[in-house]
């Protein structure tokens, strides 16, 4: 573990992050938001998903800097009468998750097909390519709303709300799997040719083990340029869907849905409900696809295009 | 190549200016535009509006809910069973046809073949010829709302719908999901003519030259219907001055449009109210008219009124709107937490128990977040509520199913009568005779049953005034259901467009008298 | 090639049929299509003989049978709530849908590229600080609020531009243009940049970094060498080699952009096959929304043969009917 520790401290990567501002920065944001939102249940002034703790005569409190704004709701209520602070702070933890699981399980599969692709090629190799051409020639919010509409009705609302969250990750993770999948395919294919294959290959580990131990730790820096960007992109599909309504529902609200609930009152003049929902995405997306610009510049990986 | 554009368009720009000049367009934006051009097609609001602008009903409601004459120059109660009614003469169809007797029996042999008015005109035995401009309408039974069935009749044009069409269909042809030649072709004599018609995206109305009311003071000559559904963009639109007239309006900006110097609101109480429905069968709890009651003074309906609802709708303890024969004048909303805890324990919930409820998202105006709202004000008098909200296609299988406990429903009396209220939300559920029909709740009692089947063949007014307003006492008494409001209606135009004056209570804006600075 | 395109063609084929099934099982749960056509107190027993008609009883095969039937002579079924063929109906949006995705494609075209060469040229300009800033900023700002913003800053304050639709339109053939009127042009302005936003910034910084990497190459250096003139060496054989992987990656961001529209025809109510696709599914008319997605996957289909093939024209390394090798 130490080593791991030494390793990591005296890497280039730690240096040039410390060289960079703009990348500390960032990733200052990134964290304080990371940890504000998860501990929200801790921090939070009210539980928006408590129907009991919500009263409808709070409703459309402007902040409490503004003339009719009060003193509990410090950024102002929404139409439901939430606490905007409060539902702001679950619905980053529900964006974040989403975005983060939806890229763990992209990144899972398409390791695992890329790799297979890759190392065995011939038929497999083909077939997963064609898929991975046909499946990127789709694009993947157009996939997203067509599943997500179907699923929606077909599951009932009801049961669709309860499970929003799983099938926007699953959605959302399995549309962009061939990113992943062309990108180690290409580094198992330029990995496989070096001796050191060979030279394992001889001593007669199988070929599962050459695959997870000796050519995936090789692929690791494009993965990790590929993820900070598709965690970015993955948010902001979650919040395009959740504004056309096949999202999350408006008792349990990611930003995207709460954005989307704001949206009528825009001109009403109660601009709060849309305006701090809408900064927090945007500075949440920024940040990271900041940090995966800095990534890609220190890593320099060569990433698959074509 | 971009000074011939430029050019192009400041020629273009200088024609629509000149055009301007001469003639008045009204720029309107709906929610939504006609479904079809065949004013029997559907029985919607948005039908009724389109009827208005290219027919002329028999009669029409103005502004105090009593009758004007319109194609029908006068009226007669003969006996209990007919009204004799007197029609225009020299009047003319936009076809160019002349208007008589025989277009009003042709019209009314055909609303009584749709799907959509048939029940509505079931109470009629027949339409009977007196002369080429007189007629009789009769009634199987003493049959109180004959002239509220007439602001239903709109005579078209039989001889312009009479013959095949190109694909050797009858031209009267009525039908639901076929491309009908009545569905896409119109004649009536109303004030506009269909000019250019694309489904979804505008319709082009233009002034009928030789409309028969040359005492109307509308002076538009081109009306230019857009559909815009998005609520906020119908606003932006109007703001922006790329419309002229708006409606419905969105509660939430309404202060912003009050506020608008250039823009003119009009608001008026509404006739559609919005209930909940507390499902007897499925929950024996809900039997015990002290937990319904609980329920009624639990929700805080005057709080979603002015909260959700921005003011911009009328809280209720009744079905009958102000102006309806049975509205009760004094009852109130009933509010009461510190009561509805009181009925809760007297029915030995105190402890309470869980019910599940369903609401449309995309059908009343701030349905779903009604719902929330009635949700979150239960559980104050531990009724946990399990909310389900979907939109209005998924949702009317359900409430067909009666699928949960609680459900939503929103409800415009077609007779603009209370009688209707009764008849489809809180009759004993019947299959047969179709009472009943819209009661998820399976409220019954007969005595109700009774005296709305009594009123239907009262034509003494004050006696059915009596008789209905004994049944919203009762049906309030017994917490037969959960009233919430009527929802307001709002329409919004820039200065110069006096709609004022032709807006009304029912949603018709009579557009053929609508006057334009 | 002949084997390329009858591969294609078969690909096609296959997700046409998929996509059918799969809108085709799924209709009885998007709801009841009769509520949307009938009155509110119309009773059961009408409402079941209009079912019987409209073949809504049958068993599922045997109205998805009688759907393929007709399938394969073009004909999709009537749209329930337009009453006419439902690729007659969808095929009357897709003039606006792609012109929008036209004025969208100008602006990127127009943008991009001279931004991108710029900040490849000229890496350590202001300028080009400035815009690599703001296109980070750009791709971080979702469509659906940047139309929000352009509205509420150019129509509402502003009062520049109109808020929604296409305006004034006239027809060409079958193909109803807003482009000919100065109002339907002033109308394309504010969907056309809020649909770009998400793009433009996109393809400025793939640009930069292509034409980065080819400046680094040897036969850049070469030319250099030679003492070609700059801009021979920039414009000609640099660009030339840089657009080639921006072909095919516009190929793919077609698809998405017609997605986007979706997102952007429903804020500004522009009358196109995205906004009625949400009106469809609202109005669960069924024919419509399977018609607008064999359509939309045709697009796909035919967008990335097309690019393929001009890839295969730039660039005679790649063998088209073996794929990747």
């Amino acid at each position: 573990m130490t080593r791991y520790w030494h390793l990591f401290k005296d890497s280039a990567l730690l240096y040039s992050f410390g060289r960079d501002k703009v990348a500390m920065a960032s990733f200052s944001v990134l964290l304080l938001l990371v940890l504000l939102s998860f501990s929200s249940p801790l921090i939070a002034p009210f539980d928006p998903y408590d129907p009991a703790g919500i009263d409808i005569m709070d409703s459309d409190i402007p902040p409490s800097w503004q003339e009719e704004g009060d003193p509990r709701f410090t950024l102002g209520t929404d139409a439901q009468g939430r606490d905007m602070l409060s539902t702001m702070l679950y619905g980053t933890r529900i964006s974040i998750t989403i975005g983060f699981f939806a890229v763990l399980l992209q990144s899972v599969l398409g390791i695992l097909l890329g790799l297979a692709a890759g190392y065995y090629g011939g038929r497999i190799d083909a077939f997963l390519m064609r898929l991975a051409d046909i499946q990127l020639s789709f694009s993947t919010l157009m996939v997203a709303i067509v599943v997500l509409a179907v699923f929606q009705a077909s599951f009932g609302t009801e049961l669709y709300n309860d499970l929003a969250i799983f099938m926007l990750i699953l959605v959302i993770g399995i549309a962009e799997w061939p990113q992943y999948a062309r990108t180690v395919r290409a580094s198992v294919l330029a990995e496989k040719k070096k001796e050191y294959v060979d030279a394992v290959r001889v001593i007669g580990l199988g070929s599962r083990r050459i695959m997870l131990r000796h050519i995936l730790p090789n692929t690791l820096s494009p993965i990790l340029v590929i993820s900070t960007v598709q965690v970015a992109n993955a948010i902001m599909s979650e919040a395009a869907l959740s504004f056309l309504g096949l999202g999350m529902p408006v008792n349990k609200p990611s930003l995207g849905s709460l954005i989307n609930s704001g949206f009528e009152y825009i001109l009403s003049g109660s601009w709060w409900i849309t305006a701090f929902p809408a900064a927090i995405l945007i500075i949440l997306v920024l940040v990271i696809n900041l940090l995966g610009d800095w990534l890609r510049d220190v890593l320099n990986p060569k990433l698959y295009k074509d | 190549m971009k000074k011939i554009l430029t050019a192009a368009a400041c020629v273009l720009l200088g024609l629509s200016i000149t055009m301007a000049a001469g003639a008045k367009t009204l720029r309107l934006a709906y929610d939504a535009d006609p479904v079809s051009l065949d004013p029997h097609e559907q029985l919607s609001g948005g039908m009724l509006q389109f009827s208005h602008m290219v027919f002329d009903p028999l009669v029409r409601w103005d502004k105090k809910m009593g009758f004007e004459p319109r194609l029908a120059e006068s009226w007669k109660r003969l006996d209990p069973h007919t009204m004799r009614f007197n029609l225009r003469k020299g009047v003319k169809f936009q076809s160019g046809n002349p208007f008589s007797a025989a277009d009003v029996l042709w019209t009314f042999e055909r609303l009584k073949q749709s799907a959509d008015f048939k029940g509505l005109f079931a109470p009629f035995k027949e339409m009977k010829k007196v002369d080429d401009y007189t007629i009789d309408l009769v009634t199987n039974d003493p049959y109180p709302l004959v002239l509220h069935m007439a602001t239903y009749i709109f005579p078209m044009d039989s001889k312009f719908y009479a013959g095949n069409d190109a694909k050797g269909n009858p031209k009267a042809m009525l039908k639901k999901h076929a491309d009908t030649y009545a569905s896409t072709h119109a004649s009536g004599t109303g004030p506009y003519t269909v000019a250019k018609r694309q489904q979804g995206v505008r319709v082009d109305f233009q002034r009928f030259g030789g409309y028969w009311d040359k005492k109307s003071p509308g002076n538009v000559d081109t009306i230019v219907l857009t559909p815009i559904k998005e609520a906020p963009t119908r606003v932006a639109a109007l703001l922006s001055g790329d419309v002229d007239f708006i409606s419905p309006v969105p509660p939430a900006d309404l202060p912003r449009i009050s506020r608008d110097p250039n823009v003119n609101l009009v608001s008026m109480g509404g006739t559609r109210i919005i209930t909940l429905q507390l499902n007897q069968e499925r929950r024996a709890e809900l039997k015990d008219p002290r937990v319904r009651q609980a329920i009624v003074y639990a929700i805080n309906n005057e709080g979603i009124v002015k909260k959700i609802m921005k003011d911009f709708a009328t809280a209720s303890a009744q079905q009958s709107p102000v102006g309806f024969v049975g509205h009760v004048a004094n009852l109130k909303p009933r509010y009461d937490l510190k009561k509805a805890k009181q009925l809760m324990k007297d029915a030995g919930y105190e402890k309470g128990f869980s019910v599940t409820m369903m609401a449309p998202n995309n059908r009343y105006v701030n349905d779903a977040k009604i719902a929330e709202a009635v949700a979150s004000m239960l559980s104050r008098i531990n009724i946990k509520v399990g909310l389900k909200t979907m939109p209005k296609a998924q949702y009317w299988p359900k409430f067909d199913e009666r699928a949960a406990d609680i459900m939503m429903i929103g409800w415009h009396s077609d007779t603009e009568d209370s009688a209707n209220f009764t008849e489809f939300l809180t009759m004993c559920p019947n299959t047969e005779t179709g009472y009943g029909q819209y009661n998820s709740g399976n409220y019954c009692n007969k005595e109700i049953d009774a005296l709305i089947l009594a009123s239907q063949g009262e034509t003494d007014e004050a006696k059915r005034s009596a008789t209905l307003q004994k049944v919203e006492q009762m049906l309030h008494d017994q917490a037969a259901f959960v009233p919430l409001h009527w929802q307001n209606l709002a329409w919004a135009a820039r200065k110069g467009v006096n709609i004022e004056p032709v807006v009304n209570v029912m949603n018709f804006p009579y557009l053929g008298d609508l006057v334009m600075d | 090639m002949i084997a390329f395109l009858v591969k294609r063609f078969g690909q096609a084929l296959v997700v046409m049929f998929v996509i059918s099934l799969i809108s085709f099982s799924i209709q009885d749960n998007l709801g009841d299509p009769l509520r949307e056509l009938l009155g509110q107190s119309v009773s059961e027993a009408e409402r079941q003989v209009l079912r019987d008609e409209m073949g809504l009883n049958d068993p599922f095969l045997e109205q998805y049978w009688r759907f393929l039937k007709k399938a394969v002579r073009g004909d999709l079924g009537n749209s329930y709530f337009f009453k006419r063929p439902a690729l007659e109906v969808i095929m009357e949006k897709f003039p606006a849908t792609m012109e929008l995705v036209l004025g969208a494609t100008l602006i990127i075209l127009f943008l991009s590229i001279p931004i991108g060469v710029y900040c490849a040229i000229n890496p350590r300009s202001w300028f080009t600080k400035v815009m690599m800033g703001m296109s980070i900023i750009g791709i971080s700002i979702p469509v659906f609020l940047t139309a929000i913003m352009l509205i509420y800053l150019f129509s509402i304050a502003l009062g520049w531009l109109p808020s929604f639709g296409r305006g004034e339109t006239t027809m060409i053939g079958f193909w109803e243009t807003g482009m000919l009127t100065w109002d339907g042009l002033v109308h394309l302005i504010l969907p056309s940049v809020a649909l770009s936003s998400i793009m433009l910034p996109l393809f400025i910084r793939l640009i930069r970094s292509e034409m980065m990497e080819v400046l680094e190459q040897d036969y850049i250096r070469f030319a250099w060498a030679k003492g070609l003139s700059r801009k021979r060496i920039w414009f000609l054989h640099a660009l030339k080699n840089t657009l080639l992987p921006v072909i095919t990656v516009g190929g793919v961001q077609i698809g998405t952009m017609i997605a986007y529209t979706i997102l952007t025809e429903t804020v500004f109510q522009w009358p196109g096959m995205g906004f009625l696709f949400l009106e469809a599914v609202n109005r669960v008319d069924t024919p419509l929304i399977i018609a607008y997605l064999i359509v939309v996957g045709v697009i796909f289909v035919i967008t990335n043969t097309v690019v393929d093939l001009i890839y295969g024209l730039v660039n005679p390394t790649v063998r088209l009917a073996g794929g990747h090798s």
